[in-house]
């Protein structure tokens, strides 16, 4: 834990009534910094917030999006909910793990990319589409998304 | 007062008390599990389902306080479909654990399987499999597969001991109990939550197959583990088979679980107070009486103590160090005994580790001090004696050995009366065996000044008996005036007449919850 | 037809304060807190018939009117945006965030003004970072130009405004899991009484409102509630609506038009018909997929909350999606199934157990394992869901399955006998 993470924890706590209420919020920060959460951090948050580790824990396992280990560099996520899968996120995500060689919930050796399943990202009229880290990418097709894996570091 | 009624009958209860605590209050049972007196409501078992007429849903009892002119009905068509519904629900993930699963017998599964379910289960899909039997602590294994996620382990973690230590982890179908990895469930009296969990996911380590316990004989009586006496029940196994025989000691405790008294101990008991019987088990017992380090007939024994005590006490110069975990009978026995011997200087054995806790603990590990104080009045201490007495009566439980090796220097003789055989009794010039904490009837006075009813459990080991007979005994022996107890209730009667802090007390009157002073 | 909500999504700059307030933004806000009481804003939007947009459909206003009147300094006033846009074939929300952020902030800000509220939390879903982005440079704005924060306009009440990120769980759009959530709790709903206005987040009197919701708030005060009146089907269904279009279509999207849009015309007009000219209607979900489904030949309705009503299904969310023909119906109700038994939060027993139950034997019928019993099973185990759970998670899987079996029986039927697919449907659908 650096100072500077250290500062922003302290001003996110000042937003809330009750230090507990930032957890979510300093969760993120934690990811942010090392791309996942680990133990150590969920002790300190736990410690920091006055919460019990198997709070913070808790927390950790119930939102989908904070990870306990690190995913690929590109962390490819699928929609397939009812409107992506009507407008083919099942042929989408196969292609998908042939092109990068692994399967759905897996990273590959390199650690350049990993891919999951999720539900519905809000993109409806777009589909089909994933979310690649932050950014969402929309109405696509195989072709799209051949060319964006290739420009990808 | 809200008048409501329920299942045709109409009653009066206080305002929000809740459906179900009305039920219950009248003995009308609506089946439930979260739900817990001792804890916040959760409400997530959905198990208390009830029909309140005018309402579009089913409501759960446990949450839903009565109203006036509120009509309920318990058990109508729907409410037992939805209960049909929830064991049904309760059951597709459930291990078929019973024939190895601890809490078979005292299951609300089981129970509530066979009073409420259909009987036969409409799942054939796979169930879920998650860890079993894991480590979480000194005394508690966990089963995750057996859990129901009533969550009333999480709120004891949080809102009695403060501790936290359990909580949800996974979300849906895959909430599971856990543990912070590397953590423990070892808070001074983690061992409720087994006594909470309505199913086999949580048990202890200590009682793991030991028994069934519909072998268990129970016994409500008091726990010796320090003043405060939480109320308890001693569960001695029985096991019922052709194989028994002496050597085996089936007789024996097999757990010690909390009894509810609002009073003195809520719904919970300590660790400590909850293994105790296992440090009594551990301990060597003294079964026979013993003269000079020899076995004799008690009788004997008997015999050579009387002559000594009675020696010692014609010159002045008998002293007595008793247990405060002594019953108020026993002590009170050797006041008497002593004095019609010609008198002792009494001193009570002070047990003081740590601190009284938040919760239970007391820093007093005399379960009867205050009693001791009441029956014998002021005592001296301990170290004040030694210098005066040419022999000194040790009595009461030494788990904690007396140091005896220092009175033995210093040329004292030492006649014990205990269950153990400890420094004390391998010191003693006699050592007569008596019952140890389960084993015989008395009373204890607890810190609060609360008398309450010690029950014997089981028949003594070998030659013990209680410590009032052996007194007793000794008297007869002696040739003095004799006491002609033959049960503790008789020793009481003696007690009440006789000291006034005491009077008009009887088994009877002190009941159950026993009796504040 | 007049652009309301959407009148800046599409203009240059759009998102921007300047853009914003170019086209009269913010003169709501004044109007409110400069010239009307705060019960006179709650009169306002209760009399324009404004009804929640998130799903549920209650009037607005009422909502408003159940907060105390007077501010206990103990228990401040919390007004909360449903930012959590999860319902699966809904992206309104998002929309308005991601291109019209001051519409939002503004329209919280004059409800809680409305409620007397000391901070407005705005929780977003996780997953929505760009908008998070955007509506957080926003805050910055409206904070700079006084908007936001102490004595705002100069009226002696003071708000401050806070983004709050979720973290990927569908529950925390159940208005009381939003609040375990923002208190820093695993998002498990809460048992009612207390409601929120009598004890929400922190203990304190709370309102909880959608995105879309608050958007509406600055038109009825800046033109009136009579005005507002004159939009939709009055007197219940009042106001601009965004419908949210996909599936099957050939142009999905958001689309404004009034309440009351009849569904032909969104699907067939606005959506430009069918994708594949060969393949016909043949299923609509009309308000989210937590809704009971709507066959081809029910599909001549209103997209209003009464009209939707009457024909047993809900607007909800006003997430239509479009299944044509080729749709395997048994497939698509497998997959609205997962959804609820990934999002379950898994508090209460029906729900935890009972969506994964319904998924395994939908699956099972799906890959030709199905067995005659499961067709009434489906339909048993979801009458045991619903009516007997916390929240209306357990409803909302439970009646698109009754929906789907009891429609499109004959369908999960062929599955049992012939374990496939009726010919021309398909469960894996392509990509283009």
């Amino acid at each position: 834990m650096t100072a500077e993470l250290e500062a922003r924890v302290d001003a996110i706590v000042a937003r809330y009534p009750q230090p507990k209420a930032a957890l979510l919020p300093v969760l993120w920060e934690a990811q942010r910094a090392r791309g996942f959460v680990d133990l150590e951090a969920e002790e300190w948050i736990a410690r920091r917030l006055g919460v019990s580790a198997s709070h913070v824990h808790g927390c950790v396992t119930f939102y989908t999006m904070y990870k306990q280990k690190p995913s690929g560099r590109h962390h490819v996520q699928v929609c397939t909910t009812l409107s992506c899968m009507l407008r083919g996120s099942d042929e989408l995500l196969a292609h998908l793990e042939r092109k990068l060689g692994i399967r759905e919930g897996e990273t590959t050796p390199d650690g350049k990319f990993s891919l999951v399943r999720v539900e519905c990202l809000g993109s409806c009229g777009t589909a089909p589409m994933f979310q690649l880290n932050d950014d969402y990418h929309e109405n696509l097709t195989l072709e799209k998304v051949d060319r964006l894996l290739e420009s990808l570091p | 007062m809200p008048k409501v009624v329920i299942d045709g009958r109409e009653m009066d209860v206080a305002p929000g008390t809740t459906i179900l605590q009305a039920a219950l209050a009248r003995g009308n049972e609506i089946p439930h599990y979260c739900y817990h007196p001792g804890l916040s409501i959760a409400g997530n078992c959905r198990m208390c389902l009830v029909e309140v007429e005018k309402q579009p849903k089913l409501v759960i009892g446990c949450y839903t306080p009565v109203a006036e002119g509120m009509v309920v009905h318990t058990a109508s068509a729907k409410v037992q479909t939805a209960r049909a519904a929830m064991m049904e629900f309760f059951l597709i993930n459930h291990p078929l654990d019973c024939p190895i699963c601890d809490q078979a017998g005292e299951c609300r599964l089981q129970e509530y399987a066979v009073e409420y379910g259909d009987g036969k289960s409409r799942y054939t899909e796979p169930k879920l499999a998650l860890a079993k039997a894991v480590d979480i602590g000194p005394h508690v294994l966990l089963d995750q597969e057996r859990c129901i996620q009533c969550s009333r382990c999480i709120r004891f973690c949080d809102e009695v001991t403060r501790t936290g230590e359990l909580g949800f982890f996974q979300r849906g179908e895959r909430t599971q109990i856990g543990i912070f990895p590397g953590k423990r469930l070892d808070n001074a009296y983690s061992g409720n939550v087994v006594d909470i969990c309505p199913v086999g996911a949580l048990t202890l380590k200590e009682f793991r197959f030991k028994t069934r316990v519909w072998y268990l004989k129970n016994t409500p009586t008091i726990c010796a583990g320090c003043a405060r006496g939480c109320n308890v029940v001693v569960g001695v196994g029985q096991q019922q088979t052709m194989m028994t025989t002496r050597g085996q000691q089936d007789d024996r405790v097999k757990r010690i679980v909390p009894r509810v008294n609002e009073e003195v101990n809520g719904h919970w008991i300590c660790d400590e107070g909850r293994m105790s019987y296992r440090r009594e088990q551990e301990a060597v017992r003294l079964t026979d009486a013993r003269v000079g380090g020899d076995g004799v007939p008690y009788d004997d024994a008997v015999a050579a103590a009387a002559t000594r005590l009675h020696a010692a006490a014609s010159q002045g110069r008998l002293g007595a160090i008793v247990s405060p975990r002594l019953t108020c009978e026993d002590l009170f026995a050797w006041k008497a005994v002593l004095a019609s011997l010609g008198g002792a200087s009494f001193a009570v054995r002070e047990i003081v580790r740590g601190e009284d806790d938040a919760l239970l603990i007391r820093a007093d590990k005399g379960a009867n001090s205050r009693g001791a104080e009441w029956v014998l009045g002021a005592a001296g201490r301990e170290a004040e004696i030694a210098g005066k007495v040419s022999t000194v009566l040790v009595a009461g439980d030494t788990l904690d050995p007396a140091d005896t090796a220092t009175l033995a220097r210093a040329g004292v003789e030492v006649i014990f009366v205990g269950p153990f055989v400890s420094g004390a009794a391998e010191n003693a010039a006699v050592a007569i065996p008596s019952a140890s904490w389960s084993e015989a009837d008395g009373t204890y006075v607890n810190f609060q000044g609360r008398v309450q009813r010690v029950r014997r459990c089981h028949l003594p080991l070998g030659e013990a008996r209680p410590g009032w007979r052996v007194a007793a005994d000794l008297a007869q022996a002696a040739g003095v005036r004799a006491p002609s107890w033959t049960s503790a209730e008789e020793v009481l009667a003696d007690l009440a007449a006789a000291v006034p802090a005491f009077a008009g007390l009887d088994p009877e009157s002190v009941g159950l919850l026993g009796v504040g002073r | 037809m007049e652009r309301i909500l959407t009148r800046n999504v599409d203009r240059e700059g759009a998102g921007t304060l300047a853009v914003y307030e170019s086209s009269g933004g913010y003169q709501a806000l004044r109007r409110a807190v400069t010239t009307m009481t705060p019960g006179a804003v709650v009169e306002e939007v209760k009399k324009s018939g404004l009804r929640g947009r998130g799903g549920a459909g209650f009037p607005c206003g009422l909502k408003w009117s159940f907060m105390p009147k007077e501010v206990d300094p103990k228990r401040p006033h919390y007004f909360l945006i449903n930012a959590d846009e999860s319902e699966p074939g809904t992206f309104k929300d998002r929309l308005l965030m991601e291109r019209d952020p001051h519409l939002v902030l503004e329209g919280s800000l004059i409800g809680a003004y409305a409620i007397r509220a000391k901070a407005v939390y705005i929780y977003i879903r996780g997953e929505f970072v760009f908008a998070t982005g955007v509506l957080e440079r926003a805050v910055a704005e409206a904070y700079a130009k006084g908007y936001a924060g102490a004595n705002i306009l100069g009226s002696g009440w003071s708000c401050d405004l806070i983004v709050h990120r979720g973290a990927g769980a569908y529950i925390c759009g159940e208005e009381t899991a939003l609040m375990s959530s923002l208190e820093g709790n695993r998002g498990y709903p809460r048992l009612k009484p207390p409601f929120p206005a009598a004890s929400g987040v922190w203990g304190c009197p709370t309102t909880i409102n959608n995105v879309e919701t608050v958007a509406n708030v600055p038109f009825i005060i800046e033109r009136g509630a009579d005005w507002y009146l004159t939009l939709g089907k009055p007197p219940k269904n009042t106001g601009p609506k965004l419908y949210c279009l996909s599936g099957h279509v050939k142009r999905p999207g958001v689309y404004e038009a009034p309440l009351g849009l009849p569904m032909s015309e969104l699907i067939y007009e606005l959506g430009g018909g069918m994708l594949h000219a060969d393949r016909p209607l043949k299923a609509v979900i009309p308000g989210g997929s937590s809704v009971p489904v709507l066959r081809a030949d029910e599909c001549e309705v209103d997209l209003d909350f009464d009209a939707l009503a009457a024909k047993g299904t809900m607007l909800g969310s006003a997430g239509i999606m479009v299944m044509d023909s080729s749709t395997c119906m048994v497939a698509a109700m497998a997959r609205i199934a997962h959804f609820y038994h990934h999002e379950s939060c898994g508090q209460c027993t029906p729900c935890r157990e009972g969506c994964g139950w319904l998924e395994s034997v939908l699956n099972r019928i799906e890959n030709g394992a199905g067995r005659q019993a499961d067709l009434d099973l489906l339909i048993s185990v979801s009458n045991n869901i619903i009516g007997n759970t916390i929240c209306a998670l357990g409803d909302a899987a439970a009646m698109p399955a009754i929906s789907f079996v009891t429609k499109f029986r004959d369908e999960f039927q062929h599955h049992v006998e012939h374990k496939s697919c009726y010919e021309g449907t398909m469960a894996l659908q392509g990509v283009r």
